[in-house]
């Protein structure tokens, strides 16, 4: 629990810290805005031991039979 | 209009010179021990001239498009829509790579200095400083790597000038075992990590002044920390033997453990360290500067910097997830790495190269015929 309170604070003194800079511009605030409700949401799954999707596990998915087609085809 | 930032080709060589040393020197001696054996130090050869060809294509491709980003090529050549898309797929590239290289500084530290501390504030505590650094701007990582470039020659000097008397040279025979065929894969994983990430440097090119001098510079600059990391797989080789350098995690350190002169120089290797800690520094700023600044650039922002912060989160909570294990990791890195690499670092700077040459061309023909 202290750890979530921890993170949302955190957040909280990005947003603090940056948002008076990007008034003027609406979609930086925006921008900024989605990433760090991403950022601090994905922050609190893994905080609470929660899954998160690999992406390394995408690339994976793609590239595989090409990898171990050259893996064998040099060994 | 924010201030636009400029870099000295001298800076630009530095730059380049530890980018290519970056994590290279901390984990490629393993790799390449464990597919040529004691022929690793020529697959790291190998690896250089492949290196030399890498950074000529992506030379060629500044020459064709001086001035402008990934992303900017992206859009050039292939239109608002494709290019866009293209661009997203180096962004998600960028992405991983700091993603990856933060886990391999993290791991490091946690291995072998801080075994007590929570991996995650590890972690959060390296990406802080670049998440800094990357806020201050490209001129003072620049200005930064110029100052650090002497402690790691230093370092490297003492490295290789304390470690000689150590070296058995039986430890490379026999040479050519293997043959060419895992000389050339090993070659093209050591290309792979220290030469083609260079592509995201795409992003700091429109900030250096005097491009002749620098795209030499950078050649040389390249060229030169592909040597050096040659070196240090030699000497991992000729000091640990083949055996110990591919199935250590982090061969390089284990060499510099190895360092005792007359029993009273010695365990200095966490001063060594600051080696490899300027150097994954370097490497992990600029796979977190290529990133943040092509988002910026792709969603036509005002700034990248307001950027940084909240991709600074998302950088360390990914890092927490890529490799859930160390076997994932060594099958990851040997299987799926090298054809990702292959597509991101050449296929696709090479059918950006082709096709800007032919609509460059097109377009002048056009214009004679008018």
């Amino acid at each position: 629990m202290w750890m979530v309170a921890g993170l949302l604070a955190a957040a909280g003194v990005c947003a603090a810290y940056e948002i008076p800079s990007l008034k003027a511009y609406k979609k930086d605030l925006w921008v900024f805005s989605l990433l760090l409700l991403l950022g601090t949401a994905l922050s609190i799954v893994a905080a609470l031991q929660g899954h998160i999707p690999n992406p390394l596990d995408w690339i994976a998915a793609i590239f595989k039979p090409a990898g171990y087609w050259m893996q064998n085809y040099f060994k | 209009m924010p201030k636009i930032e400029k870099i000295s080709n001298r800076q630009l060589m530095v730059l380049v010179f530890l980018y290519t040393i970056g994590s290279t020197i901390l984990i490629i001696p393993s790799g390449l021990a464990a597919i040529a054996k004691q022929d690793a130090w020529i697959g790291a050869l190998v690896g250089v001239v492949m290196g030399g060809v890498t950074v000529g294509l992506y030379i060629l491709l500044w020459r064709l498009f001086p001035g402008r980003t990934f992303v900017g090529i992206c859009e050039a050549v292939l239109g608002k829509w494709i290019g866009a898309l293209l661009s997203i797929m180096f962004m998600f590239y960028s992405f991983i790579g700091s993603v990856t290289v933060l886990f391999y500084a993290g791991n490091f530290f946690k291995i072998n200095f801080l075994p007590h501390t929570p991996f995650p504030l590890i972690n959060i505590l390296f990406a802080a400083v670049v998440v800094i650094g990357v806020r201050m701007g490209l001129e003072t990582i620049s200005r930064t790597s110029e100052l650090m470039l002497p402690w790691v020659l230093i370092l490297l000097a003492v490295l290789v000038f304390t470690l000689a008397p150590e070296i058995n040279t039986e430890n490379m025979l026999p040479v050519f075992e293997f043959g060419w065929k895992s000389l050339f894969w090993a070659g093209f994983s050591f290309a792979g990590t220290a030469y083609m990430p260079i592509v995201f440097l795409f992003a700091v090119f429109p900030s250096v002044l005097n491009v002749e001098k620098a795209q030499i510079g950078m050649y040389f600059a390249a060229i030169m920390g592909g040597i050096c990391v040659v070196l240090i797989t030699l000497l991992c080789i000729m000091i640990l033997g083949p055996n110990i350098t591919s199935r250590s995690m982090f061969p390089s350190y284990a060499l510099v453990k190895k360092i005792s002169i007359g029993n009273f120089f010695q365990r200095v290797e966490v001063i060594m360290a600051g080696l490899w800690f300027v150097t994954t520094f370097l490497k992990t700023t600029f796979y977190f500067y290529g990133w943040v600044s092509s988002l910026s650039e792709i969603l036509k922002l005002n700034n990248y910097r307001s950027l940084t912060l909240p991709c600074g989160i998302i950088m360390i909570v990914f890092s927490l997830v890529v490799y859930p294990d160390v076997v994932y990791m060594q099958y990851w890195d040997s299987t799926i790495f090298p054809p990702y690499i292959l597509t991101m670092g050449i296929f696709i700077p090479l059918l950006l190269w082709i096709a800007g040459l032919t609509k460059k061309k097109l377009n002048l023909d056009s214009k004679k015929n008018e």
